[in-house]
């Protein structure tokens, strides 16, 4: 087995942080908005939760933000746009591997390394969730956590779109969560990926690494 | 020399006795028959031709001067006996405390003031000169007299014996007076001066108070009567009390009355309230942008003017209870009375806290604007309660900051009385406005836009006929407006379902205070749905609505501006979550069943490559 320092401290902190975040916000999205059958606390402690973890996840995205743009490693987020081919069959090959060929015992034909640390599917689902999702989330949270404050947006958008947007992405990171979790558990073994990002250290069998 | 008398030694001549006019000629001188009394002018016949005529023509010349001089002597004879018969009755009637009781059981008092009956105009004809049936050989004793009203009338009518109703109706003011009051109403009866003199001896006011102070009534052109009587003690303590009557009803003067005529007692209650716009010409012009106003504007006569809140003659001065701010309001709205007793203000207003709000106190005096589904009253809550957002952000806040905008964020969207008032119904209203002015959308602007008139416009909007409208109906709406050029918006804000339970707010201990009252989606406050479309003039007309109108897809632009956490949920995107996290475990479970079917596959793959057999 080869050890693959993958997960800086900054990142796996980040990591963490924002899955427990996301989890709270979406169970407390889910007393807020469906008060009437789910009783898990009162709305006012939702609330509360919702906000103040809202708040939480904010600073954290800028610390994710901060360690990528200032290591420049911002770049293994951005898929290779000058081989846009070349990156369209790999993104077929990652999938007909997660579709197909995990289950007759093919290889992942993505062996990440700290400058090359996503699958073409990951790398382009990312971007999009860090650069585009996650900003717009965070955009329309503050929007909602205090309409009035910032009216002179709200108002000529409409707080009812607003709140459209946020409820979609919610609904985006509630199924995303689910699949992500599973996806991690697609390691060599089911805790490994999990495990890398406790550790930092992914590993990958040497035989594999050799093909 | 001329003049000889009886007994006297006479001379020859001729001699005319004066008594009986005879001529007797003496021849020679003796002594004139018969005694002292026999009286003998001596005049030459020829004498007498020349003095008859003389004397007849200044006879004929000085007739006017003798009778004049005969009637002066007639009239001071008849005052003289005048005086002497009014010496007479004033012997009984110069008692204060004489009295009669009528039918009626009035007790007219029979007093008169000497002194002011010798000063009148009438004291020259006595007493029986008008009270024709009583002399002072006679007085009846037994004289049956109703009431005050008939004696009254009785003695007006002796007045007309010398003063003809054709006299009288050559002034208009007389003409139409005649019918309405007695001539003692106005004149009074023992004590009448001449006018000129009586004009000249008195201010205005006590000039007009004549015959105002007297039970005058004025008919109206629909036949309804109308008091022209005029408190004087009311009137002096009024805020106008120095004021001369002509300052207010310009024409009228000591020297003229002009005769107007009102179609209804209503007619004359606003024509005359535009007086007052003379001299206050501020409160005149807030009037005239009040509701009040609109309403009279618009046909409505029982929309107040000036004088149904402030009074004619009785003007107060404006205190510090605000009591007019009260008392006014509830001659129309007494059904606000009630819910306005049962709140902290009044309860505060009983114990005397000096700024305890009365209806003026928030409503406005004289710029009174709709309320209802507006911002206004919120307004004149934060009158008072100035620091109200400071207060309310002290619970009511979004973590992990305390702002004043979240709780301004409510105040907006949510009425006071919606929370503060206790027991009430609440509702939320949909306001229809234009996007762009952020003002209301007038119905006037909509029925235009629509071809319909006020009583067709559910219909349009309603277009299933159902009765209430859905959201479907909404964008419907907001469609057809906007292909006609109107950009418009749904504003929702959350008021109480009466107008009178706006009023009985309670203390803050028993406000709405648990957020759940409105966000959940079953909340009782979001049950009652209404689309409102003010008039120009602000009055709000209403429509029902269906609750869903505020959790449809259809609903999301039309109603855009408006959302409430966790009541407004887009049921659409409820389906969608739904959908998203089956999906979302859909694909670990069926990538991990298959898996679990593929993995002899696997096993057999990686003993080909030299795994275990």
């Amino acid at each position: 087995m080869k050890k693959i320092y993958l997960h800086p401290i900054p990142i796996r902190l980040w990591h963490w942080i924002n899955a427990a975040g996301f989890i709270i916000l979406i169970v407390t999205a889910i007393q807020i908005r469906y008060g009437n059958i789910v009783n898990l606390f009162s709305f006012e402690t939702a609330v509360d939760i919702h906000s103040w973890t809202g708040f939480i996840l904010i600073g954290n995205y800028f610390i994710w933000l901060f360690y990528y743009l200032l290591t420049g490693k911002i770049k293994i987020y951005i898929p290779p746009i000058h081989h846009p081919v070349e990156f369209f069959k790999k993104s077929i090959r990652q999938a007909k591997f997660y579709g197909y060929g995990i289950l007759i015992g093919d290889s992942n034909p993505h062996h990440s390394t700290p400058d090359n640390k996503f699958n073409p599917m990951q790398q382009i689902s990312y971007l999009m969730i860090m650069v585009l999702l996650i900003p717009v989330q965070i955009i329309t949270g503050l929007l909602l956590w205090d309409p009035k404050l910032f009216s002179a947006i709200v108002n000529p958008v409409g707080i009812q779109i607003v709140d459209i947007i946020h409820v979609l992405l919610w609904i985006f990171f509630s199924a995303f969560i689910v699949v992500h979790f599973y996806l991690a558990t697609l390691g060599h073994t089911t805790f490994a990926h999990i495990k890398a990002m406790f550790t930092g250290y992914e590993e990958e069998e040497e035989h594999e690494h050799s093909h | 020399m001329f003049r000889f008398y009886g007994g006297q030694v006479v001379k020859k001549g001729t001699y005319w006795n004066l008594s009986s006019g005879e001529s007797i000629e003496l021849e020679h001188e003796k002594i004139r028959a018969g005694n002292r009394q026999v009286r003998d002018l001596k005049v030459p016949t020829t004498g007498i031709f020349i003095l008859g005529p003389i004397s007849g023509l200044l006879s004929i010349c000085l007739l006017p001067l003798i009778s004049l001089l005969i009637g002066l002597m007639l009239l001071t004879r008849t005052a003289a006996a005048s005086s002497e018969e009014a010496q007479m009755c004033l012997g009984c009637h110069s008692d204060k405390n004489l009295t009669k009781q009528l039918d009626n059981k009035e007790v007219l008092s029979l007093f008169i003031n000497g002194n002011e009956f010798a000063n009148s105009i009438h004291n020259a004809i006595g007493c029986a000169g008008c009270h024709m049936d009583i002399s002072m050989e006679n007085h009846p004793q037994i004289k049956k007299v109703k009431s005050k009203k008939e004696y009254s009338s009785d003695a007006s009518k002796v007045c007309t014996m010398c003063h003809p109703d054709e006299q009288l109706r050559k002034k208009p003011i007389h003409s139409s007076l005649m019918t309405k009051a007695t001539c003692v109403e106005c004149h009074g009866s023992h004590s009448i001066s001449r006018m000129a003199a009586q004009k000249a001896g008195v201010k205005e006011n006590q000039y007009c108070l004549t015959c105002h102070r007297s039970k005058l009534s004025m008919t109206m052109k629909n036949r309804e009567s109308l008091s022209a009587f005029v408190d004087e003690s009311a009137l002096r303590s009024s805020v106008h009390g120095n004021l001369q009557c002509s300052d207010c009803h310009s024409g009228f003067s000591k020297t003229g009355h002009p005769v107007k005529i009102f179609s209804s007692r209503r007619d004359y209650s606003i024509v005359t309230s535009d007086i007052c716009r003379k001299c206050h010409t501020d409160a005149a012009t807030k009037y005239e942008g009040s509701i009040h106003y609109s309403v009279l504007k618009g046909g409505d006569l029982k929309a107040p003017a000036c004088t149904d809140c402030h009074g004619g003659h009785s003007v107060a001065r404006a205190t510090k209870d605000k009591t007019l701010g009260l008392i006014s309001c509830n001659k129309c709205h007494g059904g606000m009375k009630s819910s306005y007793e049962a709140s902290i203000h009044y309860t505060a207003r009983i114990k005397g806290v000096e700024n305890a709000p009365v209806c003026s106190s928030c409503h406005n005096a004289h710029d009174v604007k709709v309320t209802a589904m507006t911002m206004k009253i919120k307004d004149a809550c934060l009158k008072c309660h100035k620091d109200a957002e400071k207060i309310h952000k002290k619970w009511l806040s979004n973590p992990p900051f305390k702002l004043a905008s979240f709780a301004g964020l409510h105040f907006d969207a949510v009425a006071c009385a919606a929370c503060h008032s206790t027991d009430a119904g609440r509702g939320i209203y949909l306001g229809l406005y234009d996007r762009k002015t952020g003002k209301s959308f007038p119905e006037e602007d909509v029925l235009k836009l629509l071809e319909t008139e006020s009583p067709g416009l559910m219909g349009k909007m309603d277009t299933n006929s159902d009765g209430s409208i859905d959201a479907r109906e909404i964008w419907n709406l907001f469609k057809q407006l906007y292909k006609k050029g109107a950009t418009t918006t749904f504003i929702g804000r959350m008021d109480v379902r009466k107008g009178a339970e706006s009023h009985q707010i309670a203390g803050k201990a028993k406000a709405v205070r648990e957020c759940e009252k409105c966000h959940r989606p079953d909340s009782e406050f979001f049950k009652d749905v209404f689309i409102v479309i003010s008039k120009a003039d602000g009055r709000p007309t209403l429509f029902d609505a269906k609750k869903e109108a505020l959790n449809s897809f259809f609903s999301i632009l039309p109603v855009s501006k408006f959302y409430a956490l966790g009541s407004t949920n887009v049921k659409l995107l409820d389906i969608l979550f739904i959908i998203a996290v089956l999906g979302g475990i859909a694909v670990p479970i069926g990538h991990v069943t298959l898996r679990i079917i593929t993995s002899p596959l696997r096993s057999l793959r990686r003993m080909g490559k030299g795994g275990k057999k």
